[in-house]
């Protein structure tokens, strides 16, 4: 049984008016896969995230818990004074904060990023066309049950015209 | 705002997007030649050279190096300022580059990020080594201990520069991994050897260029862009505080975070070009290391050059008017017509007066004189750290205590080791992983006045 159909494009515009018409037909295209990110693609999948929001949290936290830290250190658990410098230098605790802040924000975040889009080390993928990193660009579209054989023949219309290399049902 | 009608198309040679993947990968797929063996052959004689600097730093202690009590800072200071400005290739240029928008940095964008975090590691090296007893290294860090738990001077620069530092490594490094994931899928997926494609496999992460981890992936480009761009002016300006917080004359200026940080970028942009005329020549990449890329980055060293101009004669005149004798003396005496006066004039004319050449086109088209400025730009540099710790510190307020300095055996000796540990990681990558990121090369092929 084929669950999907892959529209092979060897063409950024070609891809892009595809995928246009495929979604003025109202078909739920499940991904696109390319080897640059191409801007007209996220617009049109409506891709969004919440990472810069991500980050934003955790430059933030990485700068209060430092600040928090410093003061605790010099002003509560060893008050010691040297060179005549107030306890609480503030200064010199907005500098090492602002560098965590950037530490915290960038590691965690890169963290995140992995997490979200689930990468590891040793991530055993299926790859739709091995030419996906090279050259080519896909559209997969899975088969759902409610879609109609004129959807499907609609669909091989519409790859046909918009000047797609190969059609492949997997 | 550029646009391609001044710079001109960014890749050359009318090449299709498979093309840009067989170029860039050929370097991995075949054997290294004879000259990659050569300089390997260099490399390892300077590590075995650094490693018998290292085992007698640490086994007989910095005894070893040519301090004494008035030059308590030698060459060990002046190889980490000049390293860490070098690290500062990848980020000025790579990030700076990417938050402006300008595309002509992606042929460029992956070298420098590996200088940078190369440059950075041999920087550290220093540091760590000038404690004496590296295995007390970790006294650096603020952990809870059981003396009371006292905590470290959180006022000092010293401290600072390490987490600074820190983080500068750790940014840079995941920055410069993380742009070249999907890169690794590439070659995963074109490599015929089960070997390989099990090793970029692992390093791909399994990426699979779908919409949704491009969109996150270019997000995520940009948020640690943009936070590591502030480390750029932070990490230097706190290099620079370690000398502006003493009161010895020439240290003690107000110019020196700025001034570093100028320093930093002109040192790291030079690196980035004599690399990349060298890897334009050697693998022959004339269509994406194009002749606009090396005549914007000549431009911009004519412009931070002005900037290395103005400080040093900012510096000079600030030591005349404020009439302060020792200044007068560091300045006028020690560095401008003293005992140090060519390491001055070296400084001088290769920092602020040899790039001013670049202002004319004809010279910035002969890409042996601009390779032959690059070099002397980055030793140009290197006398700039020398003029300001060693003059400095030989002449101080006691003519009492003024002596010589000269490195011994050992402390060149690590300098030539860290030398041969970037290159050798410069071979390696020119061997194993794709020296141009190609997925933003292939983003820009069609970059049209358009878009």
């Amino acid at each position: 049984m084929n669950t999907a159909i892959l529209g092979v494009y060897e063409d950024e515009e070609l891809l892009i008016s595809a995928l246009r018409k495929i979604r003025d037909e109202k078909i739920e295209i499940s991904e696109v896969f390319t080897p640059y990110p191409i801007h007209e693609v996220f617009e049109i999948m409506k891709r969004k995230t919440r990472l810069p929001y991500a980050t934003f949290l955790f430059s933030a936290l990485g700068a209060i818990l430092t600040y928090l830290f410093l003061y605790w250190a010099s002003v509560r658990s060893y008050p010691l004074i040297f060179g005549g410098k107030p306890l609480h230098s503030v200064p010199s605790f907005i500098l090492i904060s602002f560098v965590m802040m950037i530490f915290f924000g960038v590691l965690l975040s890169v963290i995140a990023f992995l997490i979200r889009s689930k990468l590891y080390p040793g991530k055993k993928v299926k790859i739709h066309d091995p030419r996906i990193t090279d050259n080519v660009f896909v559209i997969l579209i899975d088969k759902t049950p409610d879609m109609t054989s004129d959807q499907i023949n609609l669909l091989n219309a519409i790859f046909k015209e918009c000047g797609a290399v190969e059609i492949l049902e997997k | 705002m550029y646009n391609t009608e001044i710079r001109g198309p960014l890749i050359t040679g009318d090449k299709t997007l498979h093309q840009i993947t067989e170029d860039i990968c050929q370097p991995i797929d075949k054997k290294p030649r004879y000259w990659w063996y050569a300089v390997l052959f260099f490399c390892i004689v300077s590590l075995v050279y650094g490693a018998w600097a290292l085992r007698i730093t640490i086994g007989e202690g910095i005894g070893s190096w040519g301090l004494n009590n008035s030059v308590s800072w030698g060459w060990s200071i002046i190889n980490f300022v000049w390293w860490i400005g070098i690290g500062h290739a990848g980020t000025a240029f790579s990030i700076f580059l990417l938050i402006l928008e300008q595309k002509w940095r992606t042929s460029i964008n992956r070298a420098a990020e590996l200088m940078t975090v190369v440059a950075v590691i041999c920087a550290v090296h220093f540091p760590i080594l000038h404690i004496g007893r590296i295995w007390n290294g970790f006294y650096i860090l603020p952990y809870p201990n059981d003396r009371g738990p006292l905590w470290l001077n959180f006022n000092s620069p010293l401290f600072w520069d390490v987490i600074a530092i820190l983080t500068y490594l750790t940014a840079s490094s995941l920055f410069w991994y993380v742009g070249m994931i999907p890169d690794l899928a590439s070659i995963r997926d074109r490599t015929t050897s089960k070997i390989k494609k099990a090793i970029y496999g692992f390093f791909s992460l399994g990426w699979v260029g779908s919409s949704k981890d491009w969109f996150r992936f270019e997000k995520l480009g940009w948020v640690i862009g943009g936070l590591t761009a502030a480390l750029v002016v932070s990490v230097h300006s706190i290099v620079a505080l370690d000398f502006a917080t003493s009161v010895l004359p020439g240290w003690h200026t107000t110019i020196f975070p700025p001034y570093f940080v100028v320093g930093a970028i002109l040192s790291g942009f030079a690196m980035v070009l004599t690399l990349m005329i060298i890897i334009r020549k050697v693998y022959k990449f004339n269509d994406y290391i194009t002749d606009s890329h090396l005549n914007a980055i000549c431009k911009i060293l004519v412009f931070i050059s002005l900037i290395m101009g103005i400080a040093y004669s900012t510096e000079i005149f600030v030591a005349w008017y404020s009439d302060n004798e020792y200044e007068m003396f560091t300045f006028f005496h020690n560095r401008v017509t003293g005992d140090y006066n060519k390491a001055f004039w070296v400084m001088l004319i290769s920092n602020a007066i040899l790039p001013q050449l670049f202002w004319f086109k004809k010279i910035r088209k002969k890409l042996t004189i601009v390779f032959i400025i690059s070099i002397c730009i980055n030793i140009g540099m290197w006398f700039e750290r020398y003029v300001i710790v060693i003059t400095s510190l030989t002449k101080d307020f006691f003519p009492s205590s003024w002596t010589d300095y000269k490195p011994t055996s050992v402390e060149i000796g690590l300098f030539a080791g860290t030398f041969g540990f970037f290159i050798l990681c410069l071979l390696l990558f020119f061997k194993y992983l794709p020296m141009i990121a190609m997925h933003e090369v292939k983003g820009v092929l069609k970059y049209k006045l358009d878009k």
